[in-house]
């Protein structure tokens, strides 16, 4: 048994100790996807807490044949997707995206400028900070599991329950609208 | 081979191709300048992408969860000690004012029982004539309504079904006209 399904076993049996344990080790990670996808720092806080009490009221309902941190994110997404639905960012929904002719291109193309070489390490990755927010948030939210997060596709298509391809495809999507935007920004 | 998809340049990347694909994708490569620059972009917007800073979250940040999930319950032993700290106080007070007035804890109790006593006297006649004029007006209810029931049964025996319900219809008309009367009255008077 891995280390967080002890912890969960630890919680249900009344230790505290094991539960703010599991608050010690996914604040940050937590915090990062959700900070990224809502954008506002205090907000991004007072939804990591929200995450956490909804974790250890519905603990009993969790499957130790799942891994823990899956689960973890699944509650984190639904609330996010239910903040997104309250909020209406349904504009920024991938078919929106489809109507914007935003798709990106399948094949290297042929005429393409070398706009991320041209800039230094650290203002590149400030430009990114700034083009991850003009993307659609499904987009976002993949990207930020990925890149951030480290999570595998597989992990990934867990917690949405979608086919590891859609998961791909979105990532790619998301990297290339990233460097779609970052042109616009340079 | 022919010039790479842009998803096949991520996973070769990510070395999510098999072996032999992989390469195949290095020999073309080799050859394909176009298809090197687009990978190396490409290689270096994810090393950017990985190495974004973190957001830290407060020191305190798990005791303040750890808050919310388990409220402070205040132990027995708490309560005790504030029960000690009101019987000291008291107690205190009483000894203080002993000091000021010269009077014994006795005589000012007994003090304190005659004035409570005297407002009890005084206010007591009002409560009881208050309670028989409440007890009337129930009586009274009682009656009317008993007497009305009396009135709608022998108005029912008397009077056939079709008949009741034209004057129970006019009569409910009659109440609406006036209800709206009343309230157009004093719309008026609010107006004028």
């Amino acid at each position: 048994m891995d280390e967080d399904k002890k912890l969960v076993e630890r919680t249900l049996k009344g230790e505290k100790e094991a539960f703010e344990m599991i608050i010690q080790k996914y604040q940050q990670p937590l915090l990062n996807y959700i900070g990224r996808t809502v954008g506002e720092r205090q907000l991004a806080l007072d939804f990591t807490q929200e995450v956490f009490i909804r974790t250890y009221s519905s603990l009993q309902s969790y499957k130790p044949e799942y891994k823990f941190s899956t689960w973890l994110f699944k509650i984190a997404s639904n609330f996010i997707v239910d903040y997104w639905r309250k909020k209406k960012i349904d504009a920024f929904s991938l078919d929106q995206q489809k109507r914007d002719n935003d798709l990106p291109p399948l094949q290297v193309p042929d005429k393409e400028l070398p706009i991320i070489k041209k800039l230094e390490f650290a203002e590149l990755k400030e430009r990114i900070e700034q083009a991850l927010e003009k993307i659609p948030a499904p987009l976002r939210e993949v990207f930020v599991w990925r890149h951030i997060n480290e999570f595998s596709y597989e992990e990934m298509a867990e917690i949405k329950g979608l086919p590891v391809g859609t998961i791909k495809n979105r990532v790619f999507q998301a990297r290339e609208l990233i460097r779609k935007r970052l042109e616009e920004i340079v | 081979m022919k010039c790479l998809s842009l998803e096949q340049v991520y996973l070769y990347i990510e070395k999510e191709v098999s072996p032999s694909e992989s390469n195949k994708i290095k020999e073309h490569l080799a050859t394909c300048r176009k298809c090197k620059n687009a990978l190396e972009e490409r290689r270096t917007l994810l090393q950017a992408s990985e190495s974004l800073s973190l957001w830290q979250t407060p020191p305190d940040f798990t005791q303040q969860v750890m808050a919310r999930i388990f409220p402070i319950r205040v132990p027995i032993s708490a309560w005790l000690t504030a029960a000690y700290a009101g019987l000291g106080s008291i107690s205190l007070a009483i000894f203080i004012l002993f000091l000021i007035t010269g009077q014994n804890f006795s005589n000012f109790l007994t003090s304190l029982n005659h004035s409570l006593l005297n407002f009890i006297k005084n206010i007591s006649p009002f409560f009881v004539k208050l309670f028989k004029i409440a007890s009337l007006f129930v009586k009274a209810l009682q009656q009317f309504f008993e007497y009305l029931i009396k009135a709608f049964a022998a108005f029912t025996t008397i009077i056939s079904p079709q008949v009741q319900i034209i004057i129970i219809t006019i009569a409910i008309i009659l109440i609406a006209f006036s209800i709206y009367g009343i309230k157009r009255k004093i719309l008026l008077g609010e107006k004028a």
